[in-house]
């Protein structure tokens, strides 16, 4: 690093290397990253050239080793201006604490709602079993999917929403059929397909209701005085 | 915010990080990795910011107003453009000469408990 080689000659550097800082760099909060992590890739990638020009692979492993031991010292210092700045972690951890309530919520109403059917034989709520089973297999697996994806990229939320419970309600029904028509019995196709499709109505309604709300508050924040 | 600005001793002790960014940055406008390579440099290796310390030290130092950003390049031509050039400004001049003089004190000091030797 010693030489002076800001402009050293385009020399492909490992993709590896530098995949794998981009992928670290999701150790940072988000506002930080939108604002420095191209300017520390390119950082990283002029070291990473000049170490292996003037010191070959064990400068290389240094330099490595120095980035880590580096993001592993500045990230959780900037998380904790970051939670005493805005408050945004905490702010997002209630949402989440909410949003999970909510959800738990639900399935436990479902359930009973469920038993008492099962209980009394009531028809109409034993019909009721296949939305549930739908809805809580989809939810889980649909919603940290969905989770993953928005907190480790830049996509459109409700986009990202819409795609993933689609996929997934769609791959959990094609695996219940060809289970379900396997077993036989009491198997009803008709049941199964209405329990996704609301499965699906009702995740993705919630995402919708949520994107809604959110940007009216922003809308809010930003027309503000 | 304006007294904040105005009062340099607030900002003492600059972090070791914070003190060679101010420094490399007094004689001209650098970007990123031009910092990174005046401080190895000048401290022959014993000091080497890694990307987090140096534009976590940097964004710390815009928002306190020691240091701005710039779109005069040195030497367009040789230059990428996507880069950020940062400058000193004239409070981080003000600040970075508060901290060397802090730091002379302490020498000072260190000299006359015969630590060092006299220049």
């Amino acid at each position: 690093m010693t030489a002076n080689n800001s402009k050293l000659p385009e020399k492909r550097v490992h993709p590896l290397s530098l995949r794998l800082y981009w992928f670290l760099l999701l150790a940072y909060p988000l506002s930080f990253r939108r604002e420095y992590a191209p300017h520390m890739a390119q950082v990283f990638r002029d070291c990473y050239r000049a170490e292996k020009i003037n010191r070959g692979l064990p400068g290389v492993s240094r330099l490595i080793l120095r980035t880590l031991l580096d993001l592993m010292r500045t990230a959780p210092k900037e998380h904790l201006e970051n939670l005493g700045k805005d408050h945004s972690v905490m702010n997002n951890l209630r949402k989440d604490a909410l949003a999970l309530l909510g959800c738990i919520g639900i399935i436990v109403a479902a359930f009973l709602l469920l038993s008492y059917g099962r209980r009394h034989e009531v028809s109409s709520i034993l019909f009721f079993g296949y939305a549930l089973d739908a809805l809580v297999t989809a939810g889980i697996v649909g919603n940290l999917i969905v989770f993953l994806l928005v907190r480790t990229t830049r996509l459109n939320p409700l986009r990202t929403a819409l795609w993933t419970l689609l996929i997934v309600n769609g791959v959990l029904l094609l695996v219940t059929v060809i289970i379900g028509s396997r077993v036989g019995g009491q198997f009803r196709l008709g049941s199964v397909i209405v329990g996704y499709l609301v499965s699906f109505a009702f995740w993705f309604s919630l995402h919708w209701i949520w994107a809604k709300t959110k940007s009216d508050g922003q809308v809010a924040v930003s027309g503000g005085p | 915010m304006a007294k904040r600005k105005s009062d340099p001793e607030l900002f003492l002790p600059l972090t070791p990080a914070m003190f060679h960014i101010l420094l490399a940055l007094a004689d001209r406008e650098r970007h990123g990795y031009h910092i990174m390579q005046e401080v190895d440099e000048r401290t022959e290796g014993k000091v080497r910011l890694g990307p987090g310390t140096l534009y976590g030290s940097i964004k710390r130092m815009l928002a306190n107003g020691m240091v701005e950003e710039t779109d005069e390049r040195p030497d367009p031509d040789m230059d990428d453009e996507r880069r950020r050039y940062y400058r000193l400004t004239d409070f981080g001049y003000r600040v970075a000469r508060a901290e060397a003089e802090r730091l002379a004190g302490l020498v000072k000091t260190a000299r006359s408990k015969k630590l060092l030797s006299k220049a």
